[in-house]
Order: structure tokens, then sequence, then C-alpha cells
């Protein structure tokens, strides 16, 4: 279909275009054609005009059927119709093919409406108007001719001009409103001889400018100054400026020559024995830590994995030279440079001058005694003051009363709940130990000493069980001294849980924790054995309290809190001091001999050792453990301390402290005792030393006691 | 008046006034970023690590003096023409005046940098301790394929391929080259040159690789700046041994792409005309061994050389003939240098096709030996009878002379290196030859010795008595690094003695405590069975237990010594520490990788 259609085109196209052509061949050849068919086919022609004729005659025009009613009738008084149409074609014809006989113009007749003449022809003569003919005689000359309807009067020539058959053919086109020529076109399929659909700017029709054919007259001149400089040697033409060698000696034998302020860039690495291309095979990474490189994040991947080949032909191109120098220049001139002092120095000439650990004997090394009986951790011991004797406390609920130097248990007391801590009173007169359990404290006569001293610790704590009602001066609310017959004792009952009991020097008052309340300003409260009194510590607590102490010799009462040891004089009742630790969470608290220099474990595994009068932040630090220290003790004749802790391991320093107030004490680190089993995380709950030898007892969550000596 | 407040009027003062960051400093000299990268890498400037970083510490900081600096430099003003005279390139060429184009692009303004080298480098001596980088870059480039690239202009790499030459043609000749090393990367060459080691790296011989990835500009300037630096050295070092620096080449050679060779035959010739050097022309080439039979051949050969550089008139044979001989030793030659001149005295060596010649080329007369290659061009041919070695790299060998030592290449990196002509019986063709150590590792530092190290040594030490009359001289140095080692053990075994001691102490007073607490139990809870089963499984410990029982000794005693260091003071001993740990996994992952293949070859 589309060919067709191209082809139908294709044909259209060649049809106009002798339609193009013949249109003006006609409009020029047509009169003469008309004027020959006039001649040549008279017969022929009239005989078929006459045919349609008749048939116009008879009912209006087959011909004119097609128009409408109001034409055929213009076409019944023919007069001006005819005339109009006649004429134009008239007047073309005859202009084309002899000029008109008339030469006036195109002026009104009215002009010649008076003259003789019409006009005037091409010699200048007049045109004399033709005799006015009768209208009788011309009506019938009129029906007399039958070729009378195609003679037209021309007015402008003022003669009778007869139309030929084409020239009727034409009229009857045109009465039809169509063109006068049969083969015109009016419709022609448009055809895009260019598409400028896209194109942005109209399709530039400008013709080329006449500059373009003609040589530049001021080129030419230019060239002509040119090449008469050139001649001159004004102007040299040369093409290429000469490649002068530069080289030259830069570094003469000039001695001034001055110091650069400059870092030289680092030398890049030098290659070791993996980078060879036949290393020892020991450098050749083996298949399972090449998967295990697979395995590792990109970056953590080793960057160079030696390889291996066994002869020099077969060592491939490496394919990051490029690469690794272009690295190296950015390096070069993007990272910063500074010079950085590299030390080179002996690690161990880091370690401090300490003195040799034989010249510190004596001090406990080995374990010497277990001591076994307990089912559960032990949380608390305590030695006798002759050191003849050990109490300890455990979470199965009872205290055991040991011989130090046998190993014997010698008594076991049950009190059903867990102890928390036991104290034995300091005093060689008074053999009694204080055990804390829960919310009540016990005062258990132990039954040791001669016959006098039983006497008078049964007097004592018989006294104490009469002292019971006495109220004294408020400690009744809190504390409720009573006769516990079960243990044979006094029974402290306190309304909170009771944490730790610690004795004063002289065996008369000891001191309760009950670490429950911040707000509560009792929760530090101090007894009195011999008569059976309980106070309260008359200061604000800033904190919970962590641990208490007695100062040794004077009437000083250190309260330690998480954060801080606050040191209070009883006697004045102020406060002294307060030592800021810096730890986390203190843990426990002890007090030198000497009464000045204080040791405070934490749980955050550090010692810190504070001298009283050298300030209130730590003199040392010691940071020995990786878990909790749980209790710290001082010897109280050697020169010794020691710490326990979690971790199942004990330390034994040795801390000197000097009468000579210039002279720091000295700390040394003895020993690591270890020995004990960890049992739910935990490792040695306490330690204590021996009163006079340079044993250490220890006690662990695994349900044993210790005795190191040394 | 709070502290950080500045009146109005006041100068800056500190770090903001002392540094000054990147796109600060490109605004203040009102150039454009590569323009201030290029003058960076040229002028040597580098960013700063200032303390306190003002405008944040994720900017690069410049040192305002390097920025003055840069804003005084003559070259910051010559860019800036090159830029606007490049703009008039562009507007001819975008008016397609192509002939204008043209010709403005031929007398383009160009800057040296000459100026700059000698700023950067005031004394010759810093010029060679800066030059690793340099030579490693222009063997780099000058190992590229010469051809046209968008990145890389083939003149400069002509011009690499030249100036690398030249240096390996005075390293070689003046026999400073020390230590090699094939590794994967390439071939690692160390020269000592007035006193300083100078370290580079040539690629093997192979296509290299150019990512995409990498800017070529920054690449191409930090060669501009080395290749002029290189030149500079080069003809510095050329004038100090008296020869012509740029020097003229015999067409031909340079025709068969040896240009080492030509160059080589230059500096004979140079050092013969000039009447100078009185004694290189018995070693680099054939002149020595052939010199009686020859001569005449000879001279024959270097007055066409001689003439080729116009440095001689023509009809001067004569000058020529007592140049030949009287070759003897420089006194002011150090003892390295003659050592290694006279590696490979009296050898003659023969290259096959398929061995990395240029490297060879460069190696052998560096060593005193004598080269020839297969090939047009070379000095003597394939079937001389006086050739000893022939460096080899195939399978088998399938013709073979009887009088030479068929090789492989290795066996000349590895002898260089141990500085003793090695015996070669490992090194055949067709076997797998001994590992290739690396000479740049100080073994006794690193706390593991290789196998094969330990054989050189031996060897060397074994060369050194022959040489020397001095008897034990080599024995002495074994014993040496013998005792050094030994100290090393005694130290520790010590440690380890006084421990046993004290953990034979231990097991004894563990013993008694044992018998002690039997006691108790005996008397207080008298389970004997219970007891029984203990001492079985003390005693099956106590073996294990020693050995723990030790390690936790030392660790106590290292632990206790920490608990009193001051804090400053411990990090950075477990700093140390940690450092020491990285080693001795290292060692210990050597040596039982060692232990395993010793293991496997066993069975």
């Amino acid at each position: 279909m589309a060919k067709k259609s191209k082809n139908s085109k294709g044909k259209n196209v060649v049809v106009e275009e002798e339609e193009d052509r013949l249109i003006p061949n006609l409009l020029d050849e047509e009169p003469r054609n008309s004027t020959q068919e006039e001649e040549d086919k008279a017969e022929s022609s009239s005989s078929e005009y006459v045919s349609s004729d008749d048939n116009a005659g008879a009912e209006g025009a087959d011909g004119y059927d097609s128009l409408t009613d109001t034409e055929s009738e213009s076409v019944d008084d023919e007069g001006n119709v005819t005339t109009d149409d006649d004429n134009d074609g008239e007047s073309d014809s005859s202009e084309d093919e002899v000029a008109p006989r008339n030469t006036v113009g195109d002026v009104p007749f009215e002009w010649y409406k008076d003259e003789e003449h019409i006009g005037y022809d091409i010699a200048g003569k007049k045109i004399k108007k033709k005799e006015r003919e009768d209208k009788l005689d011309s009506f019938l000359a009129s029906a007399d001719d039958s070729e009378n309807w195609r003679k037209i009067y021309d007015e402008y020539n003022d003669e009778m001009v007869e139309l030929t058959k084409g020239e009727t053919k034409m009229i009857r086109r045109v009465l039809k409103g169509m063109a006068p020529h049969p083969e015109f076109d009016p419709y022609p399929t448009a055809v895009d001889w260019v598409s400028i659909d896209d194109a942005e700017h109209p399709f530039p029709n400008a013709p080329e400018p006449k500059r373009r054919f003609v040589p530049s007259k001021w080129e030419s001149k230019m060239i002509v100054r040119l090449v008469r400089g050139i001649r001159k040697g004004l102007i040299k033409v040369d093409d290429k400026p000469k490649e002068e060698n530069r080289v030259y000696l830069l570094w003469g034998d000039d001695p001034n020559s001055t110091e650069r302020h400059h870092i030289p860039p680092p030398k890049p690495k030098l290659p070791g024995h993996e980078e060879s291309y036949n290393p020892s095979l020991e450098y050749i990474p083996t298949e399972e830590e090449m998967k295990s490189y697979e395995l590792m994040y990109e970056e953590d991947r080793p960057k160079f994995i030696p390889k291996r080949f066994t002869s020099m032909r077969s060592v491939p191109a490496y394919n990051k030279a490029v690469r690794e120098t272009f690295d190296r220049c950015l390096d070069l001139y993007l990272c910063p440079r500074s010079q950085k002092k590299r030390i080179n120095i002996d690690p161990e000439s880091l370690k401090p001058k300490l003195p040799s650990r034989k010249d510190l004997k004596p001090y406990p090394t080995t374990c010497y005694l277990e001591y076994k009986g307990h089912r559960g951790p032990v949380v608390s011991i305590s030695t006798d003051s002759t050191g003849q004797w050990i109490a300890s406390g455990s979470n199965d609920g009872t205290v055991r009363f040991w011989e130090v130097e046998t190993g014997r248990c010698l008594r076991v007391w049950e009190f059903g709940e867990a102890v928390k801590h036991v104290a034995w009173n300091p005093s060689p007169e008074l053999p009694v130990l204080a055990v804390s359990v829960g919310q009540d404290v016990f005062l258990l006569k132990t039954g040791l000493g001669n016959g006098e001293e039983q006497k008078r610790v049964e007097d004592l704590l018989n006294v104490g069980s009469q002292m019971t009602p006495d109220d004294s001066d408020g400690g009744e609310s809190i504390v409720k001294w009573s006769r516990d017959d079960n243990h044979g004792g006094i029974r402290l009952n306190h309304f909170k849980t009771v944490s730790s009991v610690e004795w004063h020097r002289k065996g008369d008052y000891f001191s309760t924790l009950m670490p429950y309340d911040i707000l509560l300003l009792s929760s530090v409260l101090v007894h009195q054995l011999s008569k059976g009194l309980t106070q309260r510590i008359p200061f604000k607590l800033h904190g919970l309290p962590v641990s208490s102490a007695f100062h040794p010799t004077r009437s000083i009462f250190f309260i330690s809190t998480k954060k801080n040891v606050r040191v209070y004089d009883l006697l004045k009742q102020r406060l002294i001091k307060k030592l800021e630790t810096g730890v986390r969470e203190v843990s426990s608290i002890a007090i030198h001999p000497g009464g000045d220099n204080v040791i405070v474990g934490s749980k955050d595994g550090k010692l810190c050792w504070f001298d009283m009068d050298l300030s209130s932040q730590p003199y040392r630090v010691l940071n020995c453990h990786p878990k909790d220290i749980t209790n710290i003790a001082f010897h109280r004749s050697y020169p010794l301390f020691a710490s326990s802790s979690d971790d199942c391991t004990a330390y034994v320093f040795h801390g000197m402290v000097y009468s000579d107030l210039n002279q720091n004490p000295l700390i040394v680190p003895l020993e690591i005792l270890r020995g004990h089993a960890s049992a739910n995380g935990r490792g040695v709950l306490d330690c204590k030393f021996h009163p006079r030898q340079p044993w250490l007892f220890t006690a662990g969550a695994d349900s044993v006691i210790k005795l190191y000596c040394h | 008046m709070p502290k950080h407040y500045r009146p109005p009027g006041k100068k800056k003062e500190g770090n903001a006034a002392k540094y000054i960051t990147r796109s600060q400093a490109v605004k203040y000299l009102q150039v454009s970023l590569s323009v201030f990268r290029k003058l960076c890498i040229l002028k040597g400037v580098f960013p700063r690590d200032p303390k306190k970083k003002v405008k944040g510490s994720h900017h690069t900081y410049y040192h305002m003096k390097d920025i003055m600096f840069l804003k005084h430099e003559p070259l910051l003003e010559k860019l800036r023409e090159i830029r606007a005279y490049e703009k008039k390139v562009k507007k001819a060429k975008s008016k397609k005046n192509r002939d204008l184009a043209e010709r403005l692009l031929s007398r383009k303004p160009s800057y040296t940098l000459d100026r700059l080298i000698r700023e950067r480098y005031p004394k010759f001596i810093d010029a060679l301790g800066d030059l690793d980088d340099c030579l490693s870059m222009v063997h780099l480039f000058a190992a590229l394929p010469a051809k046209e690239r968008e990145n890389i202009q083939v003149n400069r790499i002509h011009n690499c391929r030249r100036l690398s030459h030249e240096w390996q043609a005075y390293i070689s000749r003046t026999h400073k080259l020390r230590k090699t090393f094939i590794s994967v990367k390439g071939i690692y060459y160390q020269a000592e040159v007035e006193g300083q080691k100078i370290t580079w790296l040539t690629p093997h011989a192979l296509q290299q690789v150019l990512p995409d990835d990498v800017d070529y500009n920054v690449m191409s300037t930090f060669l501009e700046f080395y290749e002029t630096l290189l030149a500079f050295v080069n003809f510095k070092l050329y004038h100090s041994i008296n020869v012509k620096y740029p020097p003229i080449l015999d067409s031909r050679l340079e025709a068969l792409a040896s240009d080492l060779y030509a160059l080589s035959r230059y500096f004979d010739a140079n050092s013969k005309a000039s009447r100078l050097d009185s004694e290189g022309v018995s070693l680099s080439v054939s002149q020595q061994v052939e010199d009686k039979q020859d001569e005449t051949k000879l001279d024959e050969f270097e007055l066409r050389l001689a003439q080729l550089q116009h440095q001689l008139p023509s009809n001067e044979p004569g000058a020529l003939m007592h140049l030949v001989g009287d070759a003897e030793g420089n006194e002011e030659e150090d003892t390295d240098t003659r050592e290694c001149r006279y590696l490979f005295k009296n050898m003659k060596f023969f290259l096959s096709r398929e061995v990395p010649r240029e490297s060879l080329l460069f190696i052998i007369p560096a060593f005193g030996g004598l080269v020839s290659w297969e090939g047009e061009g070379a000095p003597f041919d394939k079937s001389d009878q006086s050739i000893t070695h022939q460096i080899v790299d195939r399978p088998t060998q399938q013709r073979k002379f009887l009088s030479r030592e068929y090789l492989q290449p290795q066996w000349v990196y590895d002898s260089v290196n141990a500085r003793i002509v090695l015996p070669t019986d490992a090194y055949f063709v067709g076997r797998v030859p001994p590992p290739h150590l690396s000479p740049f590792v100080d073994n006794e530092v690193e706390g593991y010795v290789p196998e094969y190290a330990e054989t050189i040594k031996r060897l060397q030490a074994a060369a050194r008595k022959e040489v020397l009359p001095m008897p034990g001289v080599g024995a002495e140095d074994l014993a040496d690094s013998q005792t050094l080692l030994v100290e090393g053990i005694i130290d520790r075994a010590e440690a380890i003695e006084a421990a046993e001691k004290k953990e034979k102490m231990s097991t004894l007073q563990k013993q008694y405590h044992y018998e002690l607490k039997l006691e108790l139990q005996g008397t207080q809870y008298s389970s004997i069975a219970n007891t029984v089963k203990q001492n079985d499984a003390v005693e099956t410990d106590a073996g294990e237990e020693s050995l723990s029982n030790l390690q936790q000794i030392t660790e106590d005693v290292t632990n206790m010594s920490k608990v009193v260091m001051p804090r400053k003071k411990r990090k950075l001993y477990e700093a140390m520490q940690i450092g020491k740990e990285r080693k001795r996994v290292r060692v210990d992952l050597l040596k039982e990788r060692k232990k395993k293949i010793d293991a496997a070859k066993k069975s």
C-alpha cells in the first residue's frame, strides 16, 4: 500500500510539474489554439454545441443541472453576466495574441460617449464608432444566425467577438466555481521537501555574499607587508626555539651553602626476607592460614602475602607498581611531617630500683596451714590478741574458733544466718568475740584465759544482760541489749542489718555499721561494753558508710564512704580531715599502727596509701589487682601490709614508715600469695596478720582459711 | 578580659596566625588548586600538624612561612604566565586559527627547576640522601613502554631511560653497588655514594599495569622534578670522575638497545681521551683479558668511538696507545669498594636470552666481571672458550661447554650479597635454587635466622680464613656472634635456674605441708581414702605444675615491679611489651612453620 501511495504521489508530482509548465503555455497558446480550432474543427464542434444547446433550450442545460436555480436564471438573462465573463476572456486572448486595436487604455467609456470615435489605433488614427444597427435588424440577424449565442459585443474595441469552444468551456467552469483550466488541481497533496521539525532556527536561505568569492584586499596587503618584513629581516621565521641542554654543575664547591630547615621524608621501608621471589619455605603461609586471611576483614588482612617462584623467569610483573609509587608520591606531598623522638631504651630500665626482697624478710611467702571445716565461703576472720587463736565467720551461719598452730577447730557456734563480720576484742584481758549476724551483734565469751579473766568476762556479759532494760541517752530506740542464752553472751539487736563490727584498741568500745540509709544519722553506732551504752556518731555522713576504723592511739575515728574517707575527732566532735581517694568504690580501710598512714582498698583493684601529714590526696596508688579488693590489713609490729582480692590472690607489701618526717614511706611489693580457688566469682574474702609473727591468714570463698608463713 | 578575645586591630597570635588551611592558602596565593599542588610538590612544601587545629581537625594545615615561601617563588609568576599563554592558544584554536595555534604552541614559555633543586638541596650530600624515591620513580617510568598516551609523554619515558642508564653506568663503573635483592616487586639495588646509602627499586622488565584511578598529573609533576634532579646529580657525578656529561653514545649500540654497554664504552673512551683515568680501563670491558693479542683492533675501535664523539682528531692514534696499560688500583678507594671490585675478577660471563639482561649487565661489571650477551653488539661470542660462567634460566641446557658452568641468575645476586663467590652446585640449571634472602635484614635484630643465612655466614668465615694470613679471624667472628647469643641465653638461664631452685624448695615444702595435713586429717577427720586419692592427684599434677609454676613466678616478679611503677612509665612499658610480643609471635610462627616443614621432609 505504502509503495503504491508513493508511486501515486510520484505520479502526481510529475503531473503537477507538467501542469506548472503547462499553465503558462496554455495561457500563451490557448488563443492560438482556439483560433485554429475555430478554423479547423468548426464543423464538429458546432455539432457538439448544437446538441448541448438543444438540451439547454429544451429544459435548462444538462450541464447546468448541477447549478442552482439562481444561476440558471442568470444564464437566462444572458446579457450582463456573459458579457463580463466574455470580456475578460476576450481581453486576455486579444492582449496576448494581437495587441488591442484601441490604445486609449483603461479610461471610462463616458469620455468618448459624445465622440464619433472610440479611441486610437497603434498608428494614432482615430477608430471610428461603428454605425448603430437597428435593433430589429440585429434581432433578426441574431435569430437567423445559429452561432449568435457565442457572439459578444466588445465595447472597448467596438466589435463583435465570437467565443471559441475552449473559451466557452472555461466560462462554464468558472460559472461552476471551478478553476478555469480543467487540468489544474487546486488542492495538490502537500510534499515536505525539507523536514524542519527538529531544527531550532529557520532554514537559512540567505544567498552567499559576494565577499566569499572575492579575494581579500586587506589580507593581500598584509601578506605584502609580511613578505617585505621577512625580506628585510625585520621578521624572523624559525620553526622552533632550540632545545638547549640546561644541565650544568649545580653543586660547585662553595662552602657557604646554607643549611636547610627541612624535614627529610622518611625513607621507604626496605624489603625483608618474605618479599623475596624465592623466600625460605617458612615465610610462606600455609593453606589454613591463607584461608583464615580470607575470613578476615579487608583492613586486617596482611598487605603482602609471600609467594615462592622456583625460577626467575616465572616471576610475573608486579601489578601494583604504579599504584604504590603513586601512594608514595601522595605520602610525600600530602602527609604532615614532624620529627618524633624515638625512645630506644631497655624496658627493664623503666622499672624502679627497689630494695632486694631478701633484705626485707621476713614476710609470708608460702602456705603453711589450711583450716578446713566451713561449708560456705569464709567471710571474716579475726585473730586473738595473743596470736594463739583465730575465729572465722562463714556464710554457712557458723563461727568457728581455731587453734592457730595446729589447725584444730575448738568450738563452733551456730547462728543459722550468714555471719557478716567477726572481731576479737584487742584487749588481752577481755577475750570476747564480737559477731555480726543479720540485724544482731553477738558478744560471745570464748572461754579462754585463766579463771580470773573468765570470771571477769562472765561478769561483764552478765552485767550486760542486766543493763539491757536501762535506757541510755536514746540508744534504746536503735539498739536493744539483751542476754543471749543460746550462745552465752549479749545480743545487740539493731534495727537494720549490721555489716561490720570494729573494736577500739582498749577493748571497751566498739562500733557497728549499718550501711542502708543515707538519711539516717545513726548508721554508725558506738557501743560501750562496760556500761552497755550505745551512741550515735554525731556527724553527718555524706553517703553510705562502707567501713570504719578506730585510730590506734588517739581518739580519732575513720569512716569511709564510697568515695572519701572522713576523719573525725571523737573528743572534740568535729571533722579533722577528708581524704579523697579518687577510686570508684572504697571497700575497706586500714590504719597503720603509727596512726599517720591509712590504706584504702577499692573495688576497682586499686590500693591507695595516704600519708595524713602529707595531703588529702593519696601518696601512692598501687594498681595491683585486676578484680575487687576485698580487704586490707596492716601488721601490728612488722612493716607489712596485705591486700586480698577476688582474683584469688593476696599481695604482701613492705610498707616502711620512717620516723623522720622528711622521708616518705617506702612501699615495696613482696609477694603474691596464691592458693585459693575461685567460687561464685569470688576469691579471697578476708586477710588478717598474725599479731606477733609475720604470718598472714586469708579466708577464701572456697571455705578454706590459709595461713602463710615466712 | 577573656583569654580568647582579640581586640580589633590586634593581630592574630598563636596557631591561628601560624597555620593556614589549604583552601585558605589557595585563596591567599590566588592560584588554582592544581597549580598549588604543583608548587607544593616542586618546592617540597608539606602540610604540618599543629597542636591546636583552629579550623577543625578535618583540614590540612600549612605553615604560614611555607605559604609565604611559595608566594615569593618566581615560579608562581611563571605558572601564571603559562596559564595566560594557554588561554591564547585555546582562543586561537577555537577560532580555528590553526596556524596561529601551532605557532603559539611551538614557543610556549617554559620554566627551569635548577634553582629549586639548589634551594632544596643546598649540598650535594642532601640531594644524594633524598635520591631513593627519585631513582625508583625514574626507573619505573623507564620500564614503561614508549608509546604515546594521553597521560605520559614518550619523550619523558625516553629521558627516564637515558637517565637511569647514565646512573647505572656511573654506579657500575665506580663499583659503588653494594647490595641487590630480587623481590616480587622488582629488583632492589643499594649503592653507597659519598657515604650515603641509596636504595632503589627497578621493576621487572615486563608489561606494567597502569591503573585508571591514579592521578598522573601528580606523578608527572614529581617525575618532572626527579628527572631534573637526577640529571644534575648525574652531571655532578660524571664531573667528579672527569667524564663529559651528556654522554654521546655509539648510535649502533644505542639502536641495539644496549645503552648500558654503550655507556660503559663511552666511559672507557672518555677516560682515555682525557688521559685522566688510569685505572678503570682494564676492568670494565674486554681490554684486560685480550689486551695483548687484540690491542691494535681495540685501538681501532676506541679511535672510532673517539671520532664519533668529536673529541679526538682522527690523526692521533698514538694518543690512545699508552692508555691501555698502566691500570693499578687507586689508593683512595676504601676497602669495601676494593672488595666489590675484585669479586668477579677473572670471570667471564655470558648471558642467555631469557635472563634479565639489563640487571645483570649492570651488576656483573659493577663487581669486576666481564659480560657478554646473546645478540648483536655483544663484545664476545657465545662460543668464546674463555667464558667461565654462563647465566641460564631454563629447565635444561642441551648443549654444554665443559669449560664453563651453567648457573641460574640468582647465583650472581646471592654472591654479590654475600661478597664471596658462592659454591655453584646449588644453582645449576634445572635445580630449585636455595632461598633468596634479603640483604637488608639484620637477622639478629629480627630474632630469626633462616637456615641459608647461616650457611652463607659459615662460607664467608671460611673464605675469610683462606684470604687472611691471621688464623682465626673468621672463627673469632663466629665466636663473637655466638657469645652474643650466649650472653642473651645466660640471662634467661639464670632466671630459669633460680626459678627452678625455688620450685624445688616449694615442692619440698608442699610435701611437708601435705604430710602435716595428713597428720591433721588423720587426727581430726580421718578420711584416709580421700587423702590417698588426693596424694595421687598431687603427684601427677606435680610435673605439670612445675612448668606453670615457673612461668607463674616470672610473671609475678614482673607484675610486682609493675605495681610500683608510675602510671606514665607503666603505660610505656606495656606498650613496649606489646611490640616485643608481636615480634615474638612472628618469630614463633616462623619457627613453628620451619619445624613442620622439617618434620614433613623427614617423614
